[in-house]
């Protein structure tokens, strides 16, 4: 669910949330997740089957398809970090750090502009209870749960000059913009981008977002 | 006020009805709703919030000049009617071509401007109509529609009624039984657009719009209809247009567009409904209640407000009471020994539709751009002459034909297209499948017109040396390379490719001996996203590591090459095109990670002859551009047209022995042919010609009620379905058909001769 540099930063001691504070603010220094290189073969050949498999599948199908075939692959459930290339595509399960990586990586070599996507999503304290216990049975950090609110990682899609979608690699869909409340929906969201001269601000459905920065949205 | 509501049926597909009736309740509690049927079987006449019924007896007994009557006298009673029944609808059009104030659904006038599947209506609309064509044409053309568009086909009927139908069996038994039930040939074929569905629904009155919302299917049947949506305003880019083609044809009622989203955002237009969706109380829930706008239009009474309770709907399954006056019907007896009891359109609608076609022979518009010869193929002029050079007259059938100069003409064209396409660079050879048709005479041509001999055996190489090929001139390929044993050649062999890593492992070990020899020595890839049985799988990191590997112990002094092959007949052009750069990345790959430079690159195949004699020569041209730039330590590109070249250079003779008539018009004619001969009947149509028996013109054939029956007592022997014998056929005339050259002719057996 994180990457490398973000395990010393997560606090395993999951904290009562405070009434006021963004529900985003336990993940405020997070950085996306991104697979690591171990700069050899073993790498380079994961890297080059996921990009030449994902053209492959396409089968002839829009560039900007969602790249749902590594969602039948690669089922969604913990996974440990880091993670290298070679590592993420010999596992039958994968994190949506993982997944939004991989998504990531697709949609570049399509030649599409993606960008990484950290959500805040609202679930229930039963749901973050059966997902502690399958991360802890695997020995995995449960850094991403909160109360009944989770850190959840997607990839977004660059269209027009500005405009944004978001497809969430772990559902194999893309993200509702108009859902703003009630189990599963998102309760804030932060879109990385560093491009020089790209925009600052992005068009999501009915909404505006700031590049960069947690944006909580209106319910 | 009392309003009169048709559809009602409520089953996994259901008609709007019961959601329309639900709708009007919420905006005029005091209202007497009647439901009319024309069947009890259908489920929502007990829908507890209709104050009556009107049962009627189904369409297919109904007397529909008397009914009429009564459904001119309800409305002059100032009753208003909602259908929920698209060809209710149009009949209610015959009573009142203009409309009616009292009748809520569109004049016969609309309903011809949004026929499917050209809707002529959509034009202000930011929509596009998918690609279609009418069944009218002939199946050669059909088959061609189905290849352009990678066999993701939908075949509609012209009411309701779509099939997926991805092979041209499916298409023949789909059409089949569509013409059947909707008793008619006009059907029509359309290219599937991948995406999500999406609808508007609309209201009009006499031609103005009162209320349009858009709702995103969020879960579906597995029918593909709606059972959850989201539901939210029309994009004012939408609703301007929509406005002004509601007013363009005098809309009146409820209406849907029902569209698809592609990946890329943009919208198709599937069909417009001329009545309100079955998801209609889903809008209404939230907060768009367009049956009562409906209503409070026509009848100038205010409608209670519809207050939204959220923004989307689901369905649940409910169980109601059953009205004591309508017990329900037994269950139909199952056909003996069938399984289920066929109970589909229980209220007649398929006979409603028979009933139109003669009623209103006009007044169902539906947009064909049909050929006028009644499906009768093109047959190339060098067919013709090829064929009639032949001397029937002392000719045993069946019999295959060689079609002398239109086989030259097929190679000769192949061969300019590849030494156009060669340079200094790069030589572009075409490569001929022996498999495909061994013939002598066609092996003959390959090798004077600079062809590649493609073999899968090394009976196949010996055929190929028999006719005169050099080693050197000989592609060696498939899993079975070495059968029969003994035979391998020790000349050095033009090309090997390995069909999985211990067939590489043999060849090294064979060449290391001195057992083989090869130019080039390379590998099949297995096509990762088509299923096949042949070549390296790349279904995994692990196998495309194993691939790597084994490729570094090819040896260094013979030039490395790939090979791919997928039947672009079976995938379709485009399909076998996005496959063509999907390999060259693969390639790339290959020669990044396993430190090989790929010299030759060999692809096929499979090619239905008008795809690859026809296609632009600036798609091959790209396509070689493609590979140098990709690739570009390659020398040599290896193209095998496969069937492209063998198949309409030969055809098959045979005669008519009897021809049967029957009871229902439909009209069996036995030849002395038989599948035996044309083992490909299921996968391609064959242009079929018949010799007149006087004049002895070739006539094709177009589509009509004659099957065509194999002489064989085999149940599936029907050489040809739906096919029209020119007036005089008779016993002892001659049939052709035509394009039987390739599997038709490699894959004949001898069957029923004794």
């Amino acid at each position: 669910m994180y990457s490398a540099e973000a395990k010393s930063l997560a606090n395993e001691q999951v904290p009562e949330p405070a009434k006021q504070r963004p529900r985003s603010d336990r993940w405020e220094t997070f950085p996306p997740s991104w697979l690591s290189h171990h700069g050899g073969a073993c790498c380079e050949l994961a890297r080059e089957w996921v990009i030449a498999m994902d053209f492959a599948q396409l089968g002839g199908a829009d560039r900007a398809s969602g790249p749902r075939w590594l969602r039948q692959k690669y089922k969604w459930g913990p996974s440990p970090w880091p993670m290298h290339w070679c590592e993420v595509v010999k596992r039958d399960t994968i994190d949506c750090g993982a997944h939004s990586a991989l998504a990531h990586a697709a949609f570049t070599a399509r030649g599409l502009t993606a960008l990484p996507v950290q959500l805040v999503q609202s679930y229930s304290l039963d749901a973050a209870d059966q997902w502690r216990g399958s991360w802890q049975a695997e020995g995995v950090s449960c850094h991403w749960l909160d109360g009944d609110h989770i850190y959840h990682e997607a990839t977004g899609l660059l269209t027009g000059t500005d405009e944004l979608r978001i497809w969430d690699g772990s559902a194999g869909s893309w993200v509702n913009p108009r859902q703003g409340s009630g189990y599963g929906s998102l309760v804030a969201l932060r879109v990385f981008s560093d491009g020089e001269g790209g925009p600052l601000e992005l068009g999501w459905g009915e909404q505006r977002v700031q590049v960069n920065s947690w944006n909580q949205l209106r319910r | 006020m009392k309003i009169i509501v048709s559809g009602l049926y409520s089953g996994g597909n259901p008609q709007p009805g019961v959601g329309i009736v639900r709708s009007l309740r919420l905006g005029f509690p005091s209202a007497t709703l009647v439901g009319v049927e024309y069947s009890t079987r259908v489920s929502g006449i007990h829908w507890g919030e209709l104050d009556e019924l009107w049962i009627q007896r189904p369409w297919d007994e109904l007397d529909l000049d008397a009914y009429g009557d009564k459904v001119r006298g309800i409305l002059a009673g100032g009753a208003f009617w909602i259908s929920g029944s698209d060809l209710e609808a149009m009949w209610l059009a015959t009573l009142y071509p203009e409309g009616h104030p009292n009748l809520l659904a569109p004049p016969a006038a609309a309903l011809g401007r949004i026929a499917k599947p050209a809707v002529e209506a959509h034009r202000g609309l930011p929509v596009e109509v998918p690609v279609f064509v009418s069944t009218d044409l002939p199946d050669w053309d059909l088959h061609a529609f189905c290849r352009q568009h990678n066999w993701r086909v939908w075949l509609k009927g012209p009411y309701y009624d779509a099939a997926r139908t991805p092979s041209w069996d499916s298409f023949v038994a789909v059409r089949n039984a569509l013409t059947k039930v909707w008793s008619t040939d006009r059907l029509f074929l359309q290219a599937h657009v991948s995406g999500y569905e999406e609808s508007v629904m609309l209201a009009a009155y006499q031609g103005e719009l009162l209320g349009c919302v858009s709702m995103r299917k969020r879960d579906i049947t597995p029918e593909g209809k709606t059972w959850a949506g989201d539901v939210s305003g029309v994009d004012p880019a939408f609703e301007a247009p929509l406005r002004e083609m509601v007013r363009a044809i005098n809309w009146t009622g409820g209406g849907e567009v029902e569209m698809i989203r592609d990946a890329a955002g943009k919208l198709w237009l599937l069909e417009m409904n001329p009545r309100f969706p079955a998801w209609v109380h889903g809008a209404t829930i939230t907060g768009h209640n367009l049956p009562a706008l409906l209503v409070q239009a026509a009848a100038g009474v205010a409608a209670r407000t519809a207050e939204p309770q959220g923004s989307e709907f689901t369905r649940v399954v409910l169980e109601v009471p059953v009205r004591p006056d309508y017990p329900l019907p037994a269950l139909p007896e199952p056909f003996a020994g069938a399984i289920g009891h066929s109970m589909k359109h229980p209220s007649g609608l398929t006979m409603l539709a028979q009933r139109l076609h003669a009623a209103v022979p006009n007044g169902i518009v539906i947009e064909d751009g049909a050929s006028d010869d009644n499906g009768a193929p093109t047959v190339p002029q060098t067919v013709l002459a090829d064929v009639a050079a032949h001397d029937f007259a002392a000719m045993a059938t069946p019999q295959f034909l060689f079609l002398e100069s239109t086989a030259e003409d097929l190679f000769k064209r192949a061969s300019d297209r590849a030494r156009r396409l060669s340079d200094n660079q790069v030589q572009v050879a075409s490569g001929y499948s022996i498999k495909t048709n061994p013939d002598e005479r066609l092996i003959r041509l390959a090798l004077e017109h600079g062809f590649m001999a493609e073999a899968i055996s090394l009976l196949e190489v010996q055929t190929a040396l028999q006719v005169g090929f050099r080693p050197d001139q000989v592609i060696l390929n498939g899993p079975g390379k070495w059968w029969p044993e003994g035979l391998m050649l020790r000349e050095r062999m033009h090309a090997v490719f390995c069909d999985s890593v211990a067939d590489l492992d043999r060849c090294v070990a064979a060449i290391g001996a001195g057992k083989m020899s090869s130019r080039h020595v390379g590998v099949r890839l297995r096509t990762p996203n088509v299923v096949s049985r042949f070549g390296i799988p790349l279904d995994s990191p692990g196998t495309f590591g194993t691939l790597i590997e084994s490729i570094g112990r090819l040896p260094q002094d013979t030039a490395f090459g790939v090979h791919f092959h997928m039947a672009s007949s079976n995938i379709g052009v485009a399909q076998w095109w996005h496959l063509f750069e999907s390999m060259l990345k693969w390639c790339s790959s290959i020669e990044r990670l396993g430190g090989r430079r790929i010299e030759i690159l060999d692809m096929g195949g499979g090619w239905f002859p008008d795809d690859w004699h026809s296609a632009e020569n600036s798609r091959f041209d790209q396509a070689v551009e493609r590979v140098k730039e990709v690739l570009p330590g390659v020398r040599q590109i290896v193209s095998e047209p496969g069937k492209a070249m063998a198949q309409p250079s030969m055809a098959v003779a045979m005669r008519i022995l009897e021809i049967q008539e029957h009871e229902d018009q439909s009209v069996e004619a036995v030849v002395d042919g038989s599948i035996a001969e044309l083992p490909m009947f299921a996968f391609q149509p064959h242009r079929i010609l018949r010799q007149c028996g006087t004049s002895g013109e070739l006539q094709p054939l177009g589509r009509g009620k004659v099957h065509l029956m194999g002489r064989l007592c085999m149940e599936h022997d029907i050489v040809a379905a739906n096919v029209a014998l020119p007036d005089g056929t008779q016993a002892g005339d001659l049939l052709i058909f035509c394009d039987a050259g390739g599997y038709d002719r490699s894959m004949s057996y001898v069957f029923g001769r004794g």
